[in-house]
């Protein structure tokens, strides 16, 4: 393990962001008529909601300086800012350097917008580990960010949510948490997608589970685990996609893993489907408890499709950092619920002339 | 040299929607040509503040002179925010007594109503500093919003007490034929009105009125002027409000109220009518205190017990109805200050009278008081 | 095809919108924000940026009914007098409800949007400031 390069590196800051609104499931059966047990299929209880002067960059601008605090690095520092999105607030001008610009990352920093559904934060974290362990940057930074779009009145809506979660990857020495492993898995495979100029995405709806989620996840990690010579039961807690609460359940007793060591980082039914933040805002909740020494397993997915796996081990330097910035729990509790209609206004569903 | 006031020309403030820019000026600019018995000028100086972005007219003085036929004038516009009138005046004075002209016709005009309320509302924002802070939506009010609650918690004013300050501007605003709002009102109404910026409503507010003002400055008094100007200054602040060491007591105000005592001897208490630029029920407590009319914390209290209205020991205060129920057409406010000044001093006021009265004084700070303007008038009797 | 917010304003202006960078006189020692060219209180022109505290307590606050156009839709709008350490800054306030506010409340500096131009024009971000929240002693 010491010899590839996923060794050298680690994460040294983490942060988390989640709005303050929250839309109760029973507010969108109400509205559209849904059976009352659907949302409860989904293992969904409530979501987040995005406020109306927030977007992608505001929260992914907040996570990161969560991060970075935690970090304790100068901004200057940092020599690469990945942003994965599927909600950029331009379609065209990095939402990257808005972030780097405000947080005073400028100007000698590579900065860009990744897109692969809900895994470009994820590639960016990997490519960061690449850059980092070979010398080319010192520390990078990548951000999830997504106020998620879906179609009203489709099953997506129930799910879609807003959130932000960044990390500081940096050189192992320091790190809170090092890398011993990372996997990528990939194929084309069109379970959800949205064209070019269009609001709203759409879905293959259960050709999203078995051809894509599970089938990428399960190979990722299947694959990591190959590589590292570890077994599920090495890890002290498993972190997946969370499209739903009830996939990362069911891939866990999949790949044999107790629902126990999934739990903690199981975000989705309380805040919904953040995408890009999902699985690494997981990671973030359970970076908030984890013990030196725990080993985590953290498997990202994204439509169209991929999966990555990664084995991270918690080092001692991670009590002291926690403090230095708000954990995922303390966004958890500030919470605003809003009706339909406010969450329609919010989100820009009404079409009003500007 | 002296700086007398000949020709006054008020039009009433309301919304003039069949009237132009142009036209509108124009009425109260041949009134007060009328008044004066001239028809020609040396010097037109126009004021306005909103007109740029509302009516869209640059050069307007040049626009405006030849639009009256009086080709051949020096002419050019004037802009201090709510207070360009004063400071037209301020320029008008500046001319004659330098003897670059011996007679100067100021214009103020401002319509407000061509425009849907909320881009009024964003246009208006530009009063305050506008490079940072009014990038924000912080509105026309938002700034008088922050001084009220801080003047009400300061001081232990309650929100019923501060009610009395525009209750009085209506009270006078009722026998004034040119306020837009000539009515009495209940203090009691006040808190209960359409909220604006949280605790200031509706009636703690100027409204978006048209109009325009007039005046004909001389350097001789040719017959019947009807006041002189002793003395128009101005003193800039700073850019935002919140650089003051106390934000209820506006730098600016206090160095023209200082100047006043300095150059005429008299302070702002000394004189017997006094026209204030109260955009909103804040600004001109505010005001008033940093003038000495009241002590800190008390000039609702003095405006309930009747201290500036006719019969009360202060200066009679706002007797047009103020900004409040008189009008702000905000280019034209000063201007009309100065006019109806010129005719209380002369005792042909139409609306509330002060008999007797000799001493005018017209103050406004613009916005938060990046400037305040002064002007006394004084009869000639 | 129009656009109503100047591109290069915003480009600007982004050191006090997005850092609060403010101005400290070396002549007189007193900070003012927004950055001016000389400072306001003695004229000196030797000034040097500082970047402002991003906490700091609301010393008024006001709920704006009467919004300009193109805020309708965060409406009513909060506005904040806030202290930072020795400077006064006018921002909106974002994440309460109007009854939560009180003048002594600390608050702290959030990135947000503050306008932007109709459906295709440039997004304006800037500092407004939020209820501080709980487990703020992490919050740094």
């Amino acid at each position: 393990m010491e010899g590839r390069p996923e060794g050298k590196t680690g994460i040294h800051g983490w942060g988390a962001y989640v709005p303050r609104y929250r839309l109760p499931m029973s507010e969108i059966a109400r509205v559209w008529g849904w059976a009352p047990e659907q949302a409860s299929g989904l293992g969904m209880k409530e979501k987040a909601v995005a406020g109306p002067d927030e977007d992608s960059v505001t929260m992914g601008y907040e996570a990161a300086r969560n991060a970075l605090r935690r970090a304790s690095i100068e901004a200057s520092r940092v020599g690469a800012v990945f942003f994965g999105t599927e909600s950029k607030p331009y379609a065209v001008k990095p939402s990257a350097t808005i972030i780097a610009e405000a947080l005073g990352i400028t100007p000698a920093t590579m900065a860009s917008d990744l897109e692969f559904a809900c895994r470009a934060a994820s590639e960016g974290l990997r490519a960061l580990i690449g850059m980092v362990a070979s010398g080319l940057i010192e520390y990078g930074l990548v951000i999830g960010s997504d106020t998620a779009q879906a179609n009203p009145g489709d099953v997506l809506e129930f799910t879609a949510s807003s959130g932000a979660v960044a990390y500081v990857i940096g050189p192992r020495e320091g790190a809170v948490a090092y890398f011993e492993g990372s996997y990528t898995y990939v194929t084309d495979t069109p379970d959800f997608w949205r064209r070019a100029h269009q609001p709203y995405p759409l879905h293959g709806e259960g050709f999203t589970g078995e051809p894509a989620y599970f089938h990428h996840i399960e190979n990722a990690v299947k694959g990591l685990l190959a590589e590292l010579g570890l077994k599920p039961s090495d890890f002290d807690y498993a972190v997946f996609h969370q499209p739903n609460g009830k996939f990362p359940l069911r891939i866990a007793r999949r790949l044999g893993i107790p629902k126990e060591k999934v739990l903690p980082g199981l975000v989705t039914p309380v805040i919904g489907n953040t995408y890009n933040a999902s699985a690494l805002l997981g990671l973030a909740r359970v970076l908030d408890v984890a013990k030196p020494g725990d080993r985590i397993l953290v498997a990202p997915f994204g439509s169209g499709a991929g999966s990555d796996a990664y084995s991270i081990v918690v080092t001692d330097a991670i009590e002291e950092r926690r403090s230095l910035a708000p954990l995922f729990d303390d966004y958890l509790s500030r919470r605003k619920e809003i009706d339909y209609a406010t969450y329609a206004k919010f989100r820009g569903i009404f079409n009003v002339i500007k | 040299m002296e700086v007398y006031i000949t020709g006054v020309g008020l039009t009433k403030v309301g919304r003039h929607f069949d009237l132009g820019l142009r036209e509108l000026a124009a009425r109260a600019a041949l009134e007060a040509l009328d008044s004066a018995r001239v028809d020609k000028v040396d010097a037109v100086i126009v004021s306005s503040t909103l007109s740029y972005r509302e009516a869209g007219q640059f050069d307007l003085a040049g626009h405006l002179a030849g639009a009256l036929g009086l080709k051949g004038a020096q002419t050019f516009a004037v802009e201090a925010g709510d207070a360009s009138g004063l400071a037209a005046v301020e320029a008008a004075c500046s001319l004659i007594r330098a003897g670059s002209a011996g007679r100067v016709l100021v214009v103020g005009v401002d319509k407000l109503t061509d425009y849907v309320s909320s881009r009024v509302y964003r246009d208006l924002q530009r009063l305050y500093e506008a490079e940072v802070q009014a990038l924000y939506d912080i509105g026309h009010a938002g700034v008088a919003g922050l001084l009220a609650r801080l003047y009400m918690e300061r001081f232990g004013v309650s929100r019923d007490t501060l009610s009395y300050w525009p209750a009085m501007d209506h009270s006078h605003a009722k026998h004034n034929p040119y306020a837009m709002l000539p009515f009495a009102i209940d203090p009691a109404a006040v808190p209960k009105a359409l909220k604006v910026a949280e605790p200031l409503t509706l009636l703690d507010s100027f409204p978006l009125g048209d109009g325009a003002a007039a005046l004909v400055l001389e350097s001789e008094p040719h017959g019947d002027a009807r006041a002189k100007v002793v003395l128009a200054t101005s003193a800039a602040g700073y850019p935002s409000f919140t650089m003051n060491e106390d934000p209820l007591a506006p730098e600016s105000v206090g160095e023209v109220a200082a100047r006043l005592r300095e150059v005429t001897g008299i302070a702002p208490v000394d004189v017997d009518v006094i026209e204030l630029g109260d955009t909103f029920t804040s600004i001109g407590l505010i005001l008033a205190e940093s003038l000495g009319l009241s002590e800190p914390g008390r000039a609702a209290v003095d405006a309930m017990e009747g201290r500036f209205t006719l019969g009360g020991d202060g200066p009679v205060v706002n007797p047009s109805g103020g900004l409040k129920a008189r009008g702000h057409p905000v280019g034209a406010t000063g201007v009309y200050m100065v006019g109806e000044l010129a005719l209380q001093v002369s005792g042909e006021y139409p609306g509330l009278k002060v008999d007797g009265a000799r001493r005018g004084l017209a103050v406004i700070a613009s916005g938060d008081g990046s400037s305040a303007h002064l002007v006394l008038v004084e009869g000639v009797a | 095809m129009s656009m109503d917010l100047s591109v290069p304003e915003t480009w600007r202006v982004k050191g006090a919108l997005y850092r609060l960078e403010a101005a400290r006189c070396k002549a007189c020692g007193r900070i003012h924000y927004p950055p001016m060219p000389a400072c306001p209180y003695c004229g000196s022109r030797d000034l040097e940026r500082v970047t402002l505290p991003s906490e700091g307590v609301l010393e008024s606050y006001t709920v704006v009914y009467a919004v300009p156009e193109g805020s309708r839709h965060k409406a009513p709008v909060l506005l904040g007098l806030v202290r930072l350490g020795r400077v006064r800054v006018v921002a909106e306030i974002t994440d309460a409800d109007p009854s939560e506010l009180r003048t002594g409340m600390e608050v702290e500096a959030v990135l947000r949007r503050i306008r932007s131009d109709r459906e295709a024009g440039i997004i304006r971000y800037g500092v407004m400031f939020r209820p501080k929240l709980k487990g703020g002693s992490r919050g740094g």
